[in-house]
């Protein structure tokens, strides 16, 4: 192209541009990911920016979006805090961005959630699990990680398939543990099971009084939602009080730290289940080990986090409704992920869809079983 | 019959940790009229003096006979406790002796959060757990019920280290000092009698007798934390209320009580698990209605 016909061509395209009607042909697509990126919980930030930048250059490589669009990724730090999230979130809509990825905790999303709805702007949670974010009626709001009740739904799917016919679950009245034992104990009872509720108080020494009521019950299986730290004690006493290993004792995700083994004893341990979401590399689906082989090329480290990997997986949603409806419009992405989106292979598992909440459908939740004093997956 | 069996075994043992701790209080109480918060925590330290004394003592392989290493340890932490103990009562109380009963409350509370603080910087802010395995694992079964050699010794080493004391205090020529300046400071004093060295004897013994629990508690169970002091302290409080405060075997009976309604509560009723607290709190409540004193408050005349 000469120069005789470049000045007259930028001309012609300022003028159109400002005339408001060019075409934006090549434009970038902005995606923000939010999260922790400093702060307590930079670790979480930091993953997400790396899993989401690996899957973006790689789109970019192949050519971009919508006819060659490049996608741009916009970093928004909130470092963990809510009063930093909202302002964030009112910058991205400055920036522009079609969509978001994050936030990181519940408390940060939150905040920022309003903002993004208020702007109608696509955002996706790889993270927060608290059920009150879905339930403000907002119509662009999705998380791909799975709210409280399905690791419930999980426990007491199990637990009638292995043929447990009475169970009792444990918790320790914090709001968190409690809501998980509800739910699973709905759940079981629902399918069948004959359920028992009842709590411990957490930071006590001598969990006896109650574990001998339980072991009077004779049910076939316990399942305590609580902390480690009282995870590990109740361990410790159910067996010599002989509860297990004839009782099958199961922890929630709360338990999921090798410090439980430390207070309970490798010998009190052996056989405990723990029902959490699974490791990076213990993911068993093709999709994830190729998402983690390429992972490990660029950063020399596997992904630590399942929420690293949560947070590819919100990408490579908003990717897939911006293909299939070929656009950046919040209404028509939303209406798709709501009604037509189904059975996508996710690296943490296929994604069945999205109710119409914006909660993801299905779980990935599996147990662990602790065997000389290590967290194995477990098969039954 | 197996059952409660069981559930009164558990009540016993956890009947006689807040027994262990709950002298400490009322002794200070019956001498001060003083309710010492920082005691909870005192049991706190002895329970970490005795882990890093396992550590340094039984695992190193310093001492290979068992019973002479925990003897050892028995005496160095309850020494060192017992230390700290009249440290805290000549830098934390007595200064404020004169100054109203408010403000030692508020130095007690203080000292509580600064002991915390101490060991937490010390020693990390997450759970410690004593080894395992250093202990023998014999345990019996009596009509059902479960019983380990390590709950029976706690018991025995409590009831003895109880009934020590009371032989001490009733019995002895300090004891009578101890009991003398209970009921009157003044008096006291005038019969001849250093009333700061009887304080500081006192804060030596109770802090003694807590870090002795506190080494049990962690030998038992396993597991201890820099908050555990709180919790314990607070039960062991209402245990001595419970059995009429400034009175000696009203905390051991109050203590025992105390751990077997717990016990029983969370035993037998619906619910029991969560609202075992509560239900402990009530009956306390209801004591205090109906026997204000405590209740071994009136049937001794003489405090402490």
């Amino acid at each position: 192209m000469s120069k005789r016909f470049v000045v007259p061509l930028v001309l012609l395209l300022v003028l159109t541009h400002l005339a408001g009607c060019a075409p934006k042909a090549k434009e970038p697509i902005k995606i923000a990911v939010q999260g922790p990126i400093t702060g307590k919980w930079a670790y979480e930030g930091e993953g997400f920016v790396k899993c989401v930048k690996l899957l973006a250059e790689e789109i970019n490589e192949k050519g971009g979006l919508l006819d060659g669009r490049m996608i741009e990724i916009v970093e928004a730090d909130d470092k963990g805090e809510p009063s930093e999230a909202s302002l964030v979130a009112a910058k991205m809509v400055d920036e522009g961005v079609v969509a978001v990825v994050g936030s990181y905790s519940s408390t940060c999303t939150e905040p920022a959630s309003a903002i993004y709805n208020e702007a109608n702007i696509l955002q996706i949670t790889p993270s927060s699990t608290a059920t009150v974010l879905t339930t403000k009626g907002y119509k662009q709001f999705f998380r791909t990680c799975f709210l409280d009740d399905r690791q419930g739904l999980f426990v007491a799917e199990k637990f009638i398939e292995w043929g447990i016919e009475k169970a009792f679950f444990l918790h320790d009245n914090s709001t968190y543990a409690k809501g998980l034992a509800e739910w699973a104990m709905k759940y079981y009872e629902e399918r069948g099971g004959e359920g028992l509720i009842d709590a411990i108080t957490p930071g006590e020494t001598d969990y006896t009084p109650i574990l001998t009521r339980i072991k009077a019950a004779e049910p076939d299986a316990i399942y305590f939602t609580g902390y480690h730290p009282d995870g590990g004690l109740l361990l410790k006493q159910a067996r010599e009080l002989g509860l297990t290993p004839d009782i099958l004792f199961a922890l929630g995700n709360a338990c999921n730290n090798p410090e439980m083994i430390e207070i309970a004893g490798v010998e009190a341990a052996e056989g405990a289940l723990v029902s959490t979401e699974p490791l990076p590399h213990d993911l068993p689906y093709p999709e994830a080990k190729e998402f983690i082989e390429k992972f490990e090329a660029k950063y020399g480290e596997p992904p630590a986090s399942i929420w690293w990997v949560m947070a590819a997986d919100a990408f490579n949603v908003i990717v897939e409704a911006i293909k299939a409806t070929g656009s950046t419009d919040t209404d028509k992405m939303a209406e798709y992920l709501h009604t037509e989106f189904k059975d996508y292979p996710g690296i943490t598992g296929p994604i069945i869809g999205f109710d119409e909440k914006g909660d993801r459908l299905g779980t990935i939740h599996k147990f662990y079983v602790i065997r000389n004093g290590e967290f194995v997956p477990y098969e039954k | 019959m197996e059952f409660f069996l069981q559930q009164a075994i558990n009540g016993i043992t956890i009947g006689a940790f807040y027994a262990l701790i709950a002298l400490g209080y009322t002794m200070v109480y019956g001498i001060l009229k003083l309710i010492n918060f920082a005691h909870g925590d005192l049991f706190m330290v002895g329970s970490y003096l005795g882990y890093t004394l396992v550590i340094a003592l039984i695992i190193s392989g310093l001492i290979p006979n068992l019973l002479v290493a925990l003897l050892i340890i028995f005496l160095m932490a309850m020494g060192m406790v017992a230390l700290t103990g009249a440290l805290l009562e000549r830098v934390a109380y007595r200064p404020l002796r004169k100054a109203g009963r408010l403000a030692p409350v508020v130095s007690a509370l203080g000292a509580s959060i600064f002991l915390q603080n101490v060991v937490m910087l010390i020693y990390g802010p997450r759970y410690h757990v004593y080894p395992k395995g250093i202990l023998p694992d014999i345990h019996w079964s009596i009509g059902g019920a479960y019983v380990t050699l390590v709950q029976l010794a706690t018991l025995v080493i409590s009831i003895l280290l109880m009934g020590g004391l009371y032989f001490f205090i009733q019995r002895t020529r300090l004891g009578t000092a101890i009991r003398a300046v209970a009921l009157d400071h003044d008096t006291a004093r005038l019969m001849g009698i250093d009333v700061n060295r009887i304080i500081t004897l006192v804060f030596l013994l109770g802090p003694a007798l807590g870090a002795a629990g506190g080494i049990m508690i962690g030998l038992y169970y396993g597991r201890i934390n820099f908050t555990m002091g709180w919790g314990y302290g607070l039960k062991a409080f209402v245990a001595a209320i419970l059995g009429g405060i400034g009175n000696i075997p009203g905390a051991m009976v109050g203590g025992f009580l105390l751990g077997i309604f717990e016990t029983l509560a969370a035993g037998y009723l619906p619910w029991g698990g969560a609202w075992k607290d509560a239900i402990a709190f009530l009956i306390l409540i209801l004591i205090l209605i109906l026997r204000p004193t405590g209740l071994l408050g009136e049937r001794v005349v003489e405090k402490i």
